[in-house]
């Protein structure tokens, strides 16, 4: 069985990868994929499912959950792009995070699994013309949760800093709601950020690229792809270079782009595809997200427990999507931390009773892809209303830890001081703190090749084909027209899902 | 990296990482390597070229070079940079510290310090579900293969 053999580490053998590809390489097929994360992987396992030949390119390596450690940097290492040192320039520069490897960053994330709430539809409706009712979407939203497995949690795979999380909005009045994440027994290894170790988290490596391969389809790992091919407005593959440096030609009659909102633009731009819109790069949403760590007098050990077990949306109708509690391995902790030396050390002695929250704002300004020399490179300038957006935020989230008994609060700015009660926390973020003080981080990058019906303000139509070329689709969080206030995956999965139907009822016109 | 870098790293381990990191110095450098090397081409040049800048700074106040920095003058001296002139002195000593700070936090030895035994949990938790949930994993695998097309009724008619 594929899924046992993805799991147990077996190499299945239409999985290629660098070893695979000793010389230059040309493959025909009905459709390529450039991208095996949560736009890529389900549009190659429901089109190899419905017949067609798929290839799906993934520019990083193929690891197995066996490869999945504890060693934390040298899984940033290999699966993180750029060793994690990925930033969207502005003040203060933004570091955002995406998965490189076979499954994209569903390799990496959280597992969180939303529906785009309906308000967010509806404003996709009014504003982009799109036909996303939720009761046109619910048939494709309900795949993918089946598929991927969408479930709240096992009761007893949640850690205590998620109970405390919960004590501390209940203690408030606060609405919090059960995560629900793509997860098969999730036994609270939390260790989701580097590759679930368990094989509980149904990322698209044990999901929806098990499945694919099952259906016929080849997924070539270590490939980056350069550009697309075309005859004159039709693209007719792809072109792209192996690990090893060999030259990699796909020959497709359909190109389906899925790298992701920093590089599907930039993939666009490197093949000539110019939008008549102007939109194509723009549009950056970051879903920004801030955190604060909370010491308690007793031990936590936020390690033990299910990542996110909980979400307080008390406030996300007012821009703050949601609070939850994140825990990171002390090494990722300490990197942020301002202290050194014998502080750092008496710091991290508490590591044990650390409660680590965040909270993720609906964004409201945007930023730009930019293509240079080839290379995209993010900019991105927090708005004035965003940074007091967080800073009311982080006021409500310490009174939130405070009532949960929370004896110290340490904030995300330089050179900030410790808080210790909730009026504290209200004194000290009643002034406005200058953004270069700020450390903000994110992984949910979106909107930079939106759809919407209107060519001249969208870069692809709403089943993400590209308004100015034939046989160009764009299947990734690129299409998303506004920040969507929840975690994108489930979004991205059933946006992807209704293209391939699309194609599937179109096959006479894409696939001819 | 190069020697001359790795001696700035060397010489910054007890400034930046807790006095009980100080032993695991030559392993903390060689990770902050590993992590540069994982980083894009302008950010490890950057960063060499600010540790060479770093190095040399410290001639004119001190007659010497920062790797030669010991005890107080190597905490002044990189206190100097912490909250420094420019922005990039500034940048550049939170980005030592961040990679430095990893580095330090990823010793067995200092993850045990603050309690941190992930590698025997995951074991445990990984046997206790394969045990207690054998049948609900089965099931899913199975979900993940058979066959529910998209389009029930397409088959594919394209020549």
């Amino acid at each position: 069985m594929v899924a046992v053999a993805l799991h147990e580490g077996a190499h299945p053998r239409n999985v290629f990868t660098r070893r695979d590809l000793r010389g230059d390489t040309v493959l025909d097929c009905d459709v390529v994929v450039v991208g095996s994360g949560a736009g890529g992987a389900p549009v190659a396992a429901e089109l190899a499912e419905a017949g067609f030949d798929v290839v799906v390119l993934e520019e990083g390596p193929y690891y197995t959950t066996r490869d999945f450690t504890a060693n934390t940097s040298a899984m940033i290492r290999q699966m993180y792009r750029g060793g994690g040192a990925t930033m969207a320039l502005g003040s203060p520069p933004l570091l955002f995070q995406e998965g490189r490897a076979v499954g994209g960053s569903t390799v990496i994330n959280g597992g969180m699994s939303w529906r785009t709430p309906d308000e967010i539809l509806a404003r996709w409706r009014r504003e982009a013309g799109l036909d996303t009712s939720p009761e046109s979407l619910d048939p494709y939203f309900t795949r993918v949760e089946k598929r991927i497995h969408v479930a709240p949690m096992d009761e007893s795979a949640i850690g205590n800093d998620n109970w405390l999380l919960k004590k501390g909005a209940d203690a408030k009045g606060w609405k919090i709601v059960g995560n629900l994440r793509n997860q098969v027994h999730c036994v609270g290894s939390n260790r989701c950020a580097f590759g679930c170790p368990t094989g509980a988290k149904q990322s698209a490596l044990v999901s929806y690229l098990p499945r694919a391969l099952h259906f016929g389809a080849r997924v070539y790992a270590d490939v980056k792809v350069e550009r697309v091919a075309f005859h004159g407005k039709r693209a007719t593959g792809v072109i792209g270079r192996s690990a090893g440096g060999h030259h990699v030609v796909v020959r497709a009659k359909l190109v389906v782009a899925a790298c992701g909102a920093i590089h599907t633009p930039a993939l666009l731009a490197r093949s000539g595809v110019r939008s008549r819109s102007g939109q194509l790069g723009k549009n950056l949403s970051l879903h920004p997200n801030v955190k604060v760590v909370a010491i308690f007098d007793e031990a936590v050990t936020s390690w033990k427990g299910a990542h996110q077990a909980f979400q307080v949306r008390e406030f996300a109708e007012q821009g703050l999507g949601c609070f939850a509690a994140v825990n990171m391995p002390p090494s990722i902790l300490a990197m942020s931390f301002p202290q050194r030396g014998a502080q750092l050390g008496e710091l991290m002695a508490q590591y044990d009773k650390m409660v680590l929250a965040g909270l993720l704002c609906e964004d409201s300004t945007s930023g730009s892809v930019r293509t240079i020399h080839g290379v995209p490179q993010a900019f991105y300038q927090l708005a004035p209303k965003d940074l007091a957006q967080m800073q009311r935020g982080l006021v409500l989230l310490s009174e939130l830890l405070f009532a949960a008994g929370a004896k110290r609060v340490l904030l995300p700015f330089h050179r900030a001081r410790e808080l210790h009660d909730a009026d504290d926390a209200r004194r000290v973020l009643a002034e406005p703190i200058p953004a270069k003080e700020w450390e903000v981080v994110t992984v949910h990058m979106m909107g930079t090749a939106r759809m919407g019906r209107d060519r001249s303000r969208s870069v692809v139509d709403e089943h993400g084909f590209v308004h100015d070329a034939d046989r160009l689709m764009v299947a990734d969080a690129s299409l998303f027209p506004t920040p969507i206030r929840v975690n994108p995956m489930e979004t991205i999965m059933a946006l992807a899902t209704r293209a391939a139907g699309h194609v599937i009822d179109n096959a006479r016109r894409f696939l001819s | 990296m190069n020697a001359g870098s790795r001696a700035v790293l060397r010489s910054l381990v007890p400034v930046i990482c807790p006095p009980d990191a100080v032993p695991y110095g030559e392993a903390i450098v060689e990770h902050v390597g590993l992590s540069l090397a994982a980083t894009p081409v302008l950010v490890q040049r950057g960063f060499v070229a600010g540790l060479a800048a770093y190095d040399l700074g410290a001639l004119p106040r001190y007659l010497r070079r920062a790797r030669a920095l010991t005890g107080e003058r190597a905490e002044r001296y990189y206190a100097s940079w912490e909250h420094g002139v420019t922005p990039l002195h500034v940048q550049f000593a939170r980005g030592v510290k961040q990679l430095m700070n990893l580095a330090c936090y990823e010793q067995p030895e200092m993850m045990a310090a603050v309690g941190y035994r992930v590698g025997p949990w995951i074991e445990e938790v990984r046997a206790k579900r394969l045990r207690v949930f054998a049948d609900d994993i089965a099931k899913q695998e199975r979900q993940i293969i058979a066959p529910d097309p998209l389009r029930p009724r397409a088959k594919q008619e394209v020549a």
